[in-house]
């Protein structure tokens, strides 16, 4: 059984974070996996940035990853990636869409967004490895741009270390969505799957 | 198989759920009747998931306007024998904290739950103050839950809780627990459903001052006789260890971080742990084992020295030669962290850090300056920066003849115009509490030579805007007020109130017009505008402004996100609008500076729409001055 098992979810609001971590939390509950984690809602969340967590294991307890403890960071988008890299532990995995999400402040000139190779560089010396994959326009290969986040489910399942089956996520996606839109999502999960094995 | 739901009838089946849900859950295997609240983070989600259920499990839940009302519509309906709660923010609970302070003379006849949801870091609120000090107030005894499944569990106990000994309960929970996600096992369902019965009871229900005389003791005694079951009750638990020179009295969430930080630390058999889910009344005999057997104690709690000032008082009472720690190394501020009680147990017990926290602190500063600020916008269409644009023509225009330095002043209230407190609307000067913009703007009128414009939305309206309102009537305070109507409650999730024509369960309602109440309080000048026609609606703001007296705009236009959702389900097709390169001046960025709408954006001096961002308002194209900006054209 599974001690700890520590995913931080990072994007930006309208991403499909939530949906995300729902997904991964119905999987684990078929899996008979124990499950913890949390969100931030509300004021948080008009455009800014998102996380969510997801914890397996029968030593957690807390909403939270501990700091120094991630296992895997998912970066929805570059820059948010890099804002919850200290989460991380030693050894810990990233796996990144590299297409950014430029906030308003950018345009405003209030504050500069930070090259591709200088948030890689970051991360590389971080973690203990970074997955990169283009996962907005895997997205629209799969039929729907809104699927960003489901490409990224399947990159985090093609790294193979989860505790929960391919199998059940791929039918937790299937049952969640309507049977027009499941073909696209499951879709967009092998896409981000085979991306991430690649990488 | 059948997708698992907070209405199913599967007792130890386990469903994902959202915190908040599993409170609504515990609520229904009561066999919760009536439930009652206005929507606010992080509590919304409790009655929404109850709404979404009601007429199948034959319950009544409804939004109220306000938090004050939503507490008497539960204590009504206890009062009349039948199973209540109410669910509420922690500031919320200010607002209903005056029939709450009576409410706890009056006991429950029907279990009577009040959720407080409490925001340790202010994620989303104006402030962090702690529930529990409230229920210290008016003698509520409090559980405080650990987990989420915790939570189900003690909303689930709490109505029992209630009737056994009379009195109404307080649920504390926090961001971590109502917005925390876990596996929960399902209990029982509650079948049983009661019929109101009201008997006539003066000396326990009508509080003149006799009956409050009478009430106190009886409230005191009811108090008492929790104090002593407190002990008892499966939440508290002491975990000794033989040798712990150190105990550790954890409290609500507080425990989650504590197990897992005794065990990073690999102290497990060299502390003892007293969890506390009621920390109101406080299990006295079992803090006094702990005491007794340790000596230093560390209180672990988000936020306030609550129990810690207990702890403290029955040290003192007893003298026990034990040091308590609380406060002094496990911060006040903020939400609590596995890191953060690691860090304060291994101040005590000498142990190093499972992992070099001063590194993790280098890597964040070393990022910071790479990182672009992101805070939380107006959405793109959102109707509320059209009508701030047009609330800063209209202001600007006559702020110049006050005098050449006056500004307007802008009294802010909350909801998502509380975002246009930044660049580039730096419309909120004050934001202090649900209707306090009008409130606010009153004051000012009389010692201010300046253009008042106070606004809030139309939810706020309802919730409290309306005695402001009429007290500027009454007063003859000088201020322009403006609701933003944008027709729903959009930042906590878009529940419907009394201007949407709709309630909680779906149900056709009454639709109020701000603009039919304020003629009816005695507003001489009320006018709508549509903040989409820009320069109208300017124009419009700018009337009400030099109006000698109170003025009222209603400023309505639909709220972005339910538009656009509404138009995809219809399959409407949404026509972005783009920038002409031809006619856009590259030197004069007016739609940014003025707007800020996200889905404008610009990268290396070039400005363009990003197409699958904008929603096709156009409010871009009305600030444009080289009409560069069009809709974009099929084919």
């Amino acid at each position: 059984m599974m001690k700890e098992f520590n995913i931080l979810l990072a994007g930006v609001g309208g991403q499909g974070v939530i949906l995300m971590s729902e997904l991964l939390g119905r999987a684990a509950i078929a899996d008979g996996l124990r499950i913890r984690g949390s969100e931030i809602l509300g004021m948080a969340v008009r455009g800014g940035s998102v996380t969510s967590i997801i914890r397996i294991g029968d030593d957690v307890h807390g909403p939270l990853v501990p700091q120094g403890k991630c296992h895997i960071l998912m970066g929805l988008e570059p820059s948010e990636a890099l804002r919850h890299a200290s989460y991380l532990a030693e050894s810990g995995l990233v796996i990144l869409n590299t297409t950014p999400v430029i906030p308003f402040t950018v345009s405003l000139g209030q504050s500069d967004y930070p090259a591709l190779s200088q948030v890689l560089e970051k991360l590389s010396a971080i973690a203990g490895g970074v997955i990169k994959l283009d996962a907005s326009k895997a997205a629209v290969e799969a039929g729907s741009p809104l699927t960003t986040n489901i490409v990224m489910l399947g990159a985090l399942f093609g790294v193979e270390l989860l505790p929960i089956k391919t199998s059940t996520i791929k039918e937790t996606i299937q049952a969640r969505f309507s049977p027009g839109l499941a073909p696209i999502n499951i879709r967009a999960f092998d896409l981000g799957y085979e991306a991430a094995g690649k990488d | 198989m059948k997708e698992l739901t907070i209405s199913s009838d599967a007792p130890g089946q386990k469903l994902f759920a959202l915190g908040n849900e599993a409170i609504a859950r515990g609520a229904i295997e009561a066999g919760v009747q009536v439930a009652a609240a206005y929507p606010g983070t992080p509590s919304s989600e409790i009655v929404g998931a109850l709404a979404g259920v009601a007429r199948e499990l034959d319950m009544y839940v409804e939004w109220s306007t306000n938090e004050k009302v939503a507490f008497e519509v539960a204590l009504g309906a206890s009062i009349c024998g039948v199973r209540a709660m109410s669910a509420m923010k922690h500031v919320g609970v200010n607002v209903a904290h005056d029939p709450l302070m009576t409410a706890s003379h009056i006991g429950a006849k029907g279990g009577l739950v009040l959720v407080a949801a409490d925001d340790p870091w202010a994620w989303s609120s104006q402030n962090e103050q702690d529930s529990r000090y409230v229920a210290l107030q008016g003698y509520i005894p409090v559980l405080e839950p650990s987990s989420v499944q915790e939570a189900k569990d003690m909303v689930a106990d709490a109505f029992a809780l209630s009737e056994e000994f009379g009195q109404l309960f307080m649920l504390r929970s926090v961001t971590r627990i109502s917005h925390g996600r876990g596996d929960i096992v399902l209990g029982e369902l509650s079948r049983e459903r009661r019929n109101g019965s009201f008997q006539k009871e003066p000396d326990r229900l009508a509080y003149v001052p006799r009956v409050a005389r009478l009430n106190k003791p009886l409230m005191l005694e009811r108090f008492r006789r929790i104090a002593e079951a407190a002990d008892t009750l499966p939440y508290n638990r002491l975990e000794m260890r033989d040798k712990a020179g150190l105990g550790i009295i954890a409290c609500g969430l507080s425990y989650s971080y504590t197990m897992e930080a005794v065990r990073w630390l690999g102290v497990e058999d060299e502390v003892s742990i007293l969890k506390i889910g009621t920390p109101h009344p406080l299990p006295m005999k079992l803090i006094l084992e702990l005491l007794k057997s340790v000596r230093e104690v560390l209180v672990v709690e988000e936020l306030d020295p609550f129990v810690e000032l207990h702890v403290k008082a029955v040290v003192g009472e007893h003298g026990i030669p034990v040091k308590v720690h609380g406060k002094d190394i496990v911060p006040a501020i903020g939400e609590l962290s596995t890191r953060k009680v690691t860090e304060a147990i291994a101040g005590l017990t000498g142990k190093r850090f499972p992992v070099d926290f001063a590194r993790l602190d280098r890597l964040e500063q070393e990022v910071a300056p790479l990182l672009p600020s992101r805070p939380p916008t107006l959405c793109p269409g959102c109707s509320h920066r059209a009508s701030f644009r047009a609330i800063n023509m209209a202001a600007q225009r006559v702020a110049k003849e006050y005098g050449e330095d006056v500004e307007p002043i802008y009294p802010g209230d909350i909801g998502c115009y509380t975002l246009a407190l930044t660049p580039p609307q730096n419309a909120v000067d004050t934001c202090v509490c649900m209707g306090g913009s009008f409130g606010l703007a009153n004051g000012m009128a009389h010692v201010m030579h300046a253009p008042i414009i106070a606004h809030l939305g139309d939810s706020t309206f309802f919730h409290s805007g309306i005695p402001p309102l009429i007290n500027a009537v009454y007063n003859k305070a000088n201020i322009t007020m403006v609701v933003l109507d944008n027709s729903a409650t959009a930042m906590t999730g878009f529940q419907p109130h009394p201007g949407t024509g709709q309630t909680a369960t779906g149900d056709e309602a009454v639709s109020l017009k701000a603009e039919e109440v304020a003629r009816a309080c005695g507003v001489a000048f009320v006018e709508v505008a549509d903040p989409r026609d820009l320069k109208a609606a300017a124009e419009t703001i700018e009337r009400a402004i030099r109006f000698p007296g109170p003025a009222v705009v209603v400023s309505r236009g639909p709220c972005a996100a339910i538009e656009l959702r509404e138009k995809r389900q219809a399959g409407e097709k949404i026509v972005p609008y783009y920038i002409d390169r031809e006619k856009c001046n590259p030197k004069c960025d007016a739609c940014i500076k003025l707007l800020g709408c996200p889905a404008i954006v610009k990268q290396q001096e070039r400005k363009a729409i990003d197409a699958p961002l904008c929603t096709g308002c156009g409010l871009c194209a009305q600030v444009c001055p080289y009409k560069a900006i069009v809709e974009e054209r099929s084919g």
